[in-house]
């Protein structure tokens, strides 16, 4: 942009390119060389998925991401229709209420999730993650549905209608799947959030076979000491899943986490 | 047919028949998933968080005692509350002004002949999907006094810079700083890089044609189109950093001695392992009256920021 392309300046953004990335690809270099480290590589991963509930963990966390994912996607689509496209009553004030929640930090909610989660027996229960963790994303993705929605043309809408079609209909049949792009937007910030919650399975999964994947270093320190190369060896598989989706999928996983600050 | 027309149309022929009352119900009923969740958890924990803070409770207690304002003023007169908050707010600059200029810095090299650009710019984001308590996991190990940050530092020469990082409490919080810096970059890199495309090339060849150097036309041309981007990471990294809590509770939590105190981990300690659980709700409604107030300011600047 601020040059011709000699040979010169080529080899300074290059170096310094280059120095730029350095900080951030060095640890990530170190994480994978030190589960090398120690017993060998092969050594350490398998001690990961021999000797510890490694699997579990894997499959809790998975069922925590899809579960979010599903209850987060059934009340997005359908609220961000009734706001983008229903008229009714009360809707700009609904509207309002709901993106309230955009700036609560989930930690000051832990006092009365205690007690609701107390109260109801959740602990040990999936439910007692996934429904805190869809009440502090909703917020954001109903913003996100309601603003694509609003976009799509009443006449879509209306041509439905004389064909005599539901409104439940004209939302699985027409809404749905020109919402494509914001749906998966929607589902990766969602998957992507709740596979990295740390807070909630802290607090209400401590049941060791109900713990997602990422209290796995905390449960490796307190029962294997430390055996760091061991340790670095559940991370790489902890992050496996979701560099291989980010790589995978790009353009949605930076569309989906910047579009919060772009809205 | 006409009377499915009727049903659920966007009733702008809005008549007070029976028909469009049933249509407003429909709309009632798909927002109701979505209002059960958002109310019966957000709402009713907020209201029950002010509830609990009225309260000298230790969260088990079947007849806890009434105390009226206590806790707020316990909290006005708490030198570790503060504390925290001068930590989120030296957090705060730290990170924020260091991951928009290295983002801008990235972006704007980025911008020219590069190989490999797709692998670099990967490497500079996945940080950002990664879970913070793998990183947190990782940097307790590179921030060791015999961690692999101090050995860099040997290799290139720099010993005098070589700290106990996490164990000083000195330097905790610099260090913790430092981790949000490394999982965030990408982040500001990806807003700045969508924002720079944005802005015409043929501005930035006249500049160049004028004879403004590389440097001028950062300067006069780039930092102030990009304005929208510098405000809406400044605000979105300041209540980031009241909200941090992950990296924190795994590097330092709080620690060592409460050098790396934050809000989050006092209101986590408090609720969660001392069972003060009305001052834990009272730091709560605090911290949510911070964000509301930081989110009110926010809206209130990019309103001022559109009228320019």
């Amino acid at each position: 942009m601020f040059s011709r392309p000699t040979w010169r300046s080529r080899v300074v953004y290059q170096v310094l390119a280059t120095i730029l990335i350095l900080p951030f690809a060095l640890p990530l270099l170190w994480i994978v060389v030190i589960s090398f480290e120690g017993a060998g590589a092969a050594a350490n991963y398998n001690a990961v998925f021999t000797q510890t509930p490694f699997a579990r963990f894997l499959v809790n966390s998975l069922l925590i991401s899809i579960g979010t994912v599903a209850l987060v996607f059934v009340c997005t689509m359908l609220a961000g229709y009734a706001l983008g496209k229903l008229q009714f009553k009360g809707r700009e004030l609904i509207f309002t209420g709901i993106l309230a929640g955009l700036m609560l930090p989930g930690i000051a909610l832990i006092v009365p999730l205690f007690t609701m989660v107390r109260r109801l027996g959740l602990f040990n229960n999936y439910l007692a993650v996934i429904v805190p963790l869809a009440a502090v994303l909703l917020p954001m993705t109903i913003l996100l549905a309601r603003n694509f929605m609003k976009g799509i043309p009443d006449e879509l809408l209306d041509a439905a209608q004389i064909d005599g079609a539901t409104s439940f209909g004209a939302l699985t049949r027409i809404v749905i799947p020109l919402s494509r792009p914001i749906i998966a937007v929607v589902i990766v910030w969602t998957f992507l959030n709740s596979w990295n919650e740390f807070l909630l399975p802290l607090l209400f999964l401590q049941d060791t076979s109900f713990q997602a994947v990422t209290q796995v270093p905390t449960y490796f320190t307190s029962t294997y000491g430390s055996d760091v190369p061991k340790i670095f060896a559940a991370l790489v598989l902890m992050c496996l899943p979701i560099v291989i989706a980010y790589l995978a999928f790009q353009k949605f996983f930076e569309r989906g986490l910047t579009a919060g600050a772009l809205k | 047919m006409t009377q499915t027309a009727t049903r659920w149309q966007r009733t702008r022929s809005t008549r007070g028949d029976a028909s469009q009352g049933r249509s407003q119900l429909t709309a009632y009923l798909y927002l109701l998933p979505a209002l059960m969740i958002i109310v019966g958890v957000t709402y009713f924990g907020v209201f029950y968080n002010g509830y609990v803070s009225t309260l000298d409770w230790n969260g088990i207690d079947p007849a806890p005692k009434q105390t009226g304002a206590a806790n707020y003023l316990k909290i006005a007169g708490d030198p570790i509350f503060w504390n925290s908050l001068s930590h989120i707010a030296v957090f705060g600059a730290i990170t924020v002004i260091v991951q928009m200029v290295l983002g801008l810095g990235l972006a704007l090299v980025f911008s020219g002949p590069i190989a490999g650009r797709g692998i670099y710019k990967a490497l500079v984001f996945i940080p950002v999907v990664l879970a913070p308590a793998a990183i947190s996991t990782a940097f307790r190990q590179f921030l060791r006094p015999d961690g692999q940050v101090n050995d860099v530092l040997q290799t290139v020469g720099l010993e005098w810079l070589q700290q106990a990082w996490i164990a000083d409490p000195n330097f905790a919080l610099y260090a913790l700083a430092g981790v949000n810096i490394f999982q965030w970059t990408g982040f500001s890199f990806i807003l700045y890089q969508a924002a720079l495309s944005q802005i015409d090339q043929s501005n930035l060849e006249a500049a160049q044609l004028d004879g403004a150097g590389t440097w001028q036309t950062i300067r006069h041309i780039v930092i102030p189109t990009v304005r929208p981007t510098h405000l809406t990471l400044a605000l979105t990294g300041v209540i980031g950093s009241l909200k941090t809590f992950d990296i924190v509770f795994l590097i330092t939590g709080g620690g060592p001695g409460r050098s790396t105190e934050f809000l989050t981990t006092y209101i986590y300690k408090q609720s969660v392992m001392q069972f003060h659980v009305g001052y834990g709700a009272a730091l709560s409604i605090v911290m949510l009256l911070l964000a509301l107030s930081l989110t009110l300011v926010q809206t209130r600047i990019y309103k001022l920021d559109a009228e320019d």
